[in-house]
Parts: structure tokens; sequence; C-alpha cells
């Protein structure tokens, strides 16, 4: 996981701004992120290869396309919003079954969820790789414990997949309430 | 700027180690260092600057301050008992020197017992602020004094080999201080392993490690997590010609954060002025020859940034 996969991020994590960023934040943090991964910047030059940069700055570039324009801006923000409440799981025989759970969802909710589906944390942890204190520290909310929102967002797919959530879902909705640890 | 300083007496009453560090040499540690202790002094700190680089210490030359008769190797040789009584006055008001200039090749071999009584020892001075320049590189010693700092700064310039010298020191670093948290054996094993950059595991940043930690001997992980969790060093970015090199700062946290799992601060650039140099020539301190000048309001702005632990702004 040297390089978390920014494709996974939303247009606001690619940009690491706010929901509500102004379009003058947006410009600055478009700016910022594009010279992170700048092909004759220092910042990365020695973490990542040229690909991997170039995949960084074609992320980036796509997030701001989309934010710097009002309309296709509005368009994703309610495709965000749905994404986080349309958490879906599904029946023995494979087809999609909504659950609700609540929106912005809690670790706590995570837990419920999970021990109603008789998944134990061991199992997930077993199964993922990632190892059973990251898991709990999420059910538990304990954001200072966290990495990286990058790695978090990892974590969160292998759970909600082991639990039968749908991805892309939980993930959204679980951090949408992480603390931003911008520079 | 106003000279009114009403929010800077917080937590006067605690003592704050505060170093200076860089993986790479000649980037200006020393001059950051002693401008930064004056500045902290002009704002009211009672400051004891301490040259730590005990193999090539110069802090006292940026100070203009000649070369003192005690240093920190007669306190580290028991020829004194007090750390206090190497320290010495400077021209500033409120701020004290300890050098490291004599007896250098035996003081850079320092023994682990007399690092041990130097550590602990430093924290017993009576000041607001102990400030330490620590030498070039990544050697046990000089990531022992970086770790046991309140205030961890890593001063790296706009050049591509400063950088990876500075991600190279924030590992290091890292990976000791976690492993001198960490008792379990198994555990360990993984970080030694760790600690070998091209380890055929793959192990190549914190997280990776701790993922490593947690599938093999998860309950090794919580002082690890909270070692993680708790390491903040903060860049300092030297010798900033332009608006590209003030960025640097940031790039370098959100860098850090994505692809190392670190989460680094950002303290502040200064900016490159050839009056720096020509007053180290003279052995005069820069900032003091002309507080107006760009290089030293950038440290009275570190200064003040990291005293009131806000944020700086990055305003080129």
């Amino acid at each position: 996981m040297t390089n978390p996969r920014l494709a996974e991020l939303t247009h606001y994590e690619a940009l690491d701004v706010e929901r509500a960023a102004t379009p003058e934040a947006l410009q600055k943090a478009y700016e910022h992120g594009l010279a992170v991964y700048d092909e004759a910047g220092v910042a990365t030059y020695s973490l990542l290869d040229a690909d991997q940069r170039r995949a960084a700055r074609k992320r980036i570039e796509e997030a701001y396309r989309v934010l710097s324009d009002p309309a296709l801006r509005a368009a994703y923000d309610a495709e965000l919003t749905l994404r986080r409440t349309a958490a879906v799981t599904v029946d023995a025989a494979g087809r999609p079954r909504p659950v609700k759970l609540p929106d912005p969802v809690t670790g706590a909710d995570l837990k419920r969820f999970r021990e109603s589906r008789g998944v134990t944390l061991a199992r997930i942890a077993a199964d993922s790789k990632v190892g059973k204190r990251t898991f709990e520290d999420i059910e538990g909310d304990r954001f200072d414990r966290l990495p990286a929102v990058v790695y978090v967002r990892g974590f969160l797919r292998e759970y909600a997949r082991a639990v039968g959530l749908d991805p892309g879902a939980t993930v959204e909705s679980f951090v949408a309430r992480l603390p931003r640890r911008s520079p | 700027m106003s000279n009114a300083l009403p929010a800077l007496v917080p937590r006067a009453a605690r003592r704050q180690m505060w170093s200076v560090g860089g993986g790479k040499g000649g980037i200006g540690k020393s001059v950051i260092t002693a401008a930064l202790g004056w500045q902290l002094a002009r704002l009211g700190k009672r400051v004891v600057l301490v040259d730590a680089d005990l193999g090539g210490a110069n802090l006292h030359t940026c100070l203009g301050v000649p070369a003192p008769q005690r240093s920190l190797a007669d306190f580290v040789m028991r020829r004194v008992e007090r750390i206090e009584d190497v320290a010495v006055e400077t021209n500033f008001p409120r701020l004290r020197l300890i050098s490291g200039a004599a007896d250098l090749l035996t003081a850079a071999n320092i023994k682990h017992q007399q690092k041990v009584r130097l550590l602990s020892r430093l924290r017993t001075i009576d000041a607001d602020i102990i400030l330490l320049d620590l030498g070039a590189g990544t050697s046990f010693n000089i990531l022992d004094f970086f770790l046991i700092s309140d205030v961890a700064l890593l001063v790296i310039v706009p050049e591509p080999t400063s950088v990876e010298n500075g991600y190279r020191f924030i590992k290091s670093a890292l990976f000791r201080r976690l492993r001198s948290v960490c008792e379990d054996t198994e555990a360990r094993e993984i970080l030694d392993f760790a600690m070998d950059p091209s380890n055929l595991r793959g192990i190549r940043t914190p997280v990776e490690l701790m993922s490593a930690v947690e599938n093999e001997c998860p309950a090794a992980l919580p002082p690890l997590q909270a070692a993680l969790a708790a390491f903040q060093p903060r860049f300092v970015v030297n010798q900033v010609r332009g608006p590209a090199d003030a960025a640097i700062g940031p790039q370098l946290v959100t860098a850090c954060a994505r692809h190392l799992g670190i989460r680094a601060g950002h303290a502040g650039f200064v900016y490159h002025d050839d009056a720096v140099w020509q007053a180290v020539r003279q052995r005069r301190l820069f900032a003091a020859e002309d507080p107006e000048g760009r290089a030293a309001e950038n440290t009275r702005q570190i200064a003040r940034g990291l005293l009131q632990g806000e944020p700086m702004a990055f305003d080129w």
C-alpha cells in the first residue's frame, strides 16, 4: 500500500478540500495537488515513480475538471449523496437488498450490522490481511488512531465487503465523519 | 506587524525541548537554530541553545560568540557536574548557549549511558525552551535527540537530494521510536526487518509495517500506533528562492500523510538571502544584524507560529 489508490478517493479527497470548498479554495488545492506530484517537483520524487506520479496528476485533473464546473459539481454531489445513502447488501440468492444504515454511518452502526450478520473481526482481519485492531478502531470511532484517509478507505472497503455492505456507500458514509487533517 | 504578543504565555511554566535536524549537512540547520533561538528570546522566552552537533559544532559562530571554554563535552565527560555550568551567556538577553565545540571526536562517539544522562539532564535546565541543533545524518544519537523533543523541526532545502534525505531521516527516526516502545519479540523482528529499505517482505512505509504487526502479533500494536500518532515532525524549508519553493513545505506534508502515513507539519520557510551568508562569514547573527530583513522576518514567523501552535500563513 505504498501508493494508496488515488482512484478510490472522492474528487474532494483527491484535492484534499471540504465539500463546501469555494472556487478559490479549489483552485489553490488543485495547484497544490499538481505540484505534489509534479514531474520536476521534489515532494514525491523519491516516493513514487514517474508513472505513479502521472496517474496521480491525472486523478487530480479529473477531480478539478468536475468540481470547477458548477453543473458537473452539482451532479457529482448528488451522486455522492446517493452513494452514501444507498447502502446495499446481498441476499442469499445474490440479489441486492437495500439496508438502511444511518448516514453518516458510525463505527457503532457498523459493529451492530456486522454482529447481526454473524461476522467476527478476526475473520475479516484474516481475510483482508489488515489486522483486527484497525477494525476495532473503526468500530470504536477512534479516529486519532487511524492512519490517513486514503488508507482508511481501503480498510473500510475490505470491511464492507466482508459483512456484505456496499463498499462504496460504506466508505463514503464513514469517511465523511473523519476529521480533516490537511497541511 | 505589531509587537504586542498577548497569547504567547499559555504554557510558560512548562519547559520545552525543541530540536532542529535534517538529513543533510550544509543546509543551514545551525543558522536557522541560532535565528530561531534569538527570535524566541525576543518574544520573551528564556532560551538555551544547545549545540548537539557533537561532531561538528558551530552554533557559536552563527551567534557571533567566541568558541566557549566550556562545552557539552565537559558535562558528558563529567568534568562538570551540572549541565547548567556549561551554559554561557550570549550578547542577547534571555539567550544562552551550550556549546558542543570541544573534544569533537570523543563526543561524537558518546556512550549509551552518557547519552541517557545527557538526555535526561537537558530537561532540567532552567529555561522556557531548550533548543537543540542536531548534526547531519541519521545516527542513533541524532535520532534520539530528535525523538525526545516536544517540537521536532526538520530542515530541508528545495532540492531532490535534501528532500530524499529528509524522508529517510523521518523514517529512520520513526522506526527507532517504534522499536524503543516495542517489547514484543516477534514485533521487534518485523521492525528490524522493516528498517532495511530493500527488505523482501516489501514493507516500505509505516502503514505497511503496522499492517504486518497487526496480522502477526496484534497484541504488540497499541503502543506502536500511539507512537506513530504522536510522531509529528515539522518541516522548515530553507533557502527558498521563489513562490514555487515556498510551496514545498505543504507539499511535503501532503506526501507524508498520503504515502508514508505520517502526520508531519509545516513550520514555515526561510527566504534565501545573501545577507545571511555574509553575516555568517563575519560571525554575526544575521537576524540580529537586520531584523527587518526577509529571512529574519521568516524566522520570526516560524517562532511565533510554533509558540502559538497555529498553522503558518504561507503567503509568499
